[in-house]
């Protein structure tokens, strides 16, 4: 091999980015200016905050009422009895719509609009106002966080899944046509099987979403762990209230570690 | 017995991917079509099982039309026909056994392959297809562990598990290596003559074409130009049907060196 570089005229140059690029980053960044103006931000805020006497009202934690069995882990036996009911139903309503809103496995263009449309409208309205709804329609308690968390549960699995499923390999699909086989049962065999990892995967992190979303879904009467947040917040009891922080946080940990588990044997 | 009359295929797009072909195929032929890329091989294939509708024309498989067909109709036809495909298309996170089983999708209830409920008669023919291509050892491995050659073995079980009356075979060894392309190529050519199987192959390499093939359909531009016995093909014929001359790239033996 010979070391002689081509003159460099004979490479190409790296190409420049664009203007348009330049032009959007320093919009956004005088974007930001202006909206922190409108909005009073001021960074004294950050230091100010801290000098409330609230925060002292937190510590020492009392353990001896956070870990009474009556106080806290009744109402978190409910919230996991909520968060695994609405992941089961949820997520298997979501398998058939999930596939029926992808371009590629939606069985014809009526379908495929009228469930991205529909999907559209429950996402649009987040958990919260669901559960204040269902509270509304059926009573406060936890059946209301459970109608509320199935339903979101089906709106974001909904949403994941179908972008699996876009991204599927459409080619297996073609060999079960050519193979004479109808709509349903060429894509349960043809794509179910690429897809159903990713699938589980979602499934697990929808359950752990719904284990953080009984916190707040109490605050409007909808059952769970939340409901007790709520009565010691408004009693200020926020040393209760760190503790029961302090046990979700190591309960939403071990989940993590529970389907990070699971989804390395899937794969 | 399959008939093309006058069949014309325009893409979406204006591409006339074929145009006016007619020809007859008669029961347990062996024919292997040929031309460059984009000269209509594939469409011809696919407009047999109405995977691509043709524009124009009539198609008939065994007297049935297919041209404007049904559902119902197109998927008793594709269920006779088995096909074969450049990229296998296989689905790789699941087992041998459960990609042969996919052959037998017609013969099902929907809502029993739905549900996976495949009866031991399925099982057992998809395990006499598997045997016929030598994989049965494979069954239950996962199809994307299987090397090039074997995973288009399982392609050809699959189509084998329809009973096909006919096999359509698109570039089936376009992606393989010269050993495994003959292993290939060995078993159509014994499935054809044991079976009875009416077999048309996509080839590019002309070498291939002339040592398999007994029957030869020349595309260009999405015309027939030729359509005869093997025996007549000279190299003057490959230069009608390419347009130019044969370079080494279109045969297997001198392009890869085996």
């Amino acid at each position: 091999m010979s070391e002689t570089a081509l003159p460099a005229a004979a490479r190409p140059r790296k190409p420049r980015p664009r203007l348009g690029s330049y032009v959007l980053v320093v919009g956004l960044a005088c974007f930001t200016v202006f909206a922190a103006r409108q909005i009073d931000f001021r960074w004294s805020s950050f230091v100010d905050m801290w000098t409330n006497p609230l925060w002292g009202r937190f510590w020492p934690v009392p353990w001896d009422w956070v870990l009474n069995r009556r106080n806290v882990f009744d109402a978190l036996i409910e919230t996991f009895q909520i968060a695994i009911i609405s992941t089961i139903v949820g997520c298997s309503l979501a398998l058939p719509i999930g596939f029926a809103m992808s371009k590629l496995t939606s069985p014809n263009a009526p379908t495929f609009w009228f469930t991205r449309i529909v999907m559209n409208i429950v996402r649009a309205i987040p958990d919260l106002l669901w559960g204040k709804l269902l509270v509304t329609a059926i009573g406060i308690g936890a059946f209301a966080g459970t109608w509320a968390l199935t339903i979101f549960s089906l709106a974001v699995m909904v949403k994941l899944f179908s972008e699996t499923v876009d991204a599927a390999d459409p080619l297996p699909l073609e060999a079960a046509r050519a193979a004479g086989g109808r709509h349903t049962p060429a894509v349960r065999t043809a794509v179910l099987p690429e897809v159903f990892p990713a699938y589980v995967a979602y499934a697990l992190y929808v359950f752990e979403l719904n284990i953080r979303a009984s916190l707040v879904l109490g605050l409007v009467g909808a059952g769970g762990i939340g409901r007790i947040v709520e009565t010691q917040r408004s009693t200020f009891n926020f040393d209760r209230l760190l503790g029961i922080l302090i046990i979700m946080f190591v309960i939403v940990v071990i989940i993590e570690q529970f389907s990070v588990a699971i989804r390395k044997r899937l794969v | 017995m399959i008939i093309f009359d006058d069949v014309s295929v325009t893409y979406r797009g204006g591409v006339h991917a074929l145009k006016n072909v007619s020809l007859t195929i008669d029961d347990g032929e062996f024919v292997v079509v040929v031309g460059l890329s984009g000269a209509g091989k594939s469409t011809l294939l696919r407009a047999l099982n109405g995977l691509v509708p043709a524009t124009s024309g009539s198609i008939t498989v065994d007297g049935i039309e297919v041209v404007g067909a049904s559902a119902k109709t197109m998927r008793e036809v594709r269920s006779r026909i088995g096909m074969i495909f450049q990229t296998f298309n296989l689905v790789n996170r699941t087992s041998v056994m459960n990609n042969v089983l996919m052959g037998r999708l017609a013969k099902v209830p929907a809502w029993k392959s739905t549900l996976g409920l495949w009866s031991a008669e399925d099982r057992e023919q998809a395990f006499m297809a598997m045997e016929r291509v030598g994989i049965v050892e494979k069954a239950y491995v996962r199809a994307s562990n299987l090397s090039g050659g074997q995973q288009q073995r399982v392609g050809i079980a699959r189509a084998l598990a329809q009973h096909p009356k006919m096999m359509l075979a698109d570039e089936p060894v376009a992606a393989l290596d010269p050993v495994t392309t003959h292993q290939v190529m060995g078993d159509l050519q014994r499935i054809n003559r044991e079976l009875g199987i009416t077999t048309l192959i996509n080839l590019h390499f002309l070498d291939l074409a002339r040592h398999y093939g007994r029957r030869l359909i020349g595309l260009r531009g999405g015309e027939l130009v030729f359509d005869g016995d093997i025996s007549r093909v000279d190299d003057e014929t490959f230069r009608d049907i390419y347009g130019r001359a044969i370079t080494p790239d279109d045969l297997l033996s001198e392009s890869t060196g085996a």
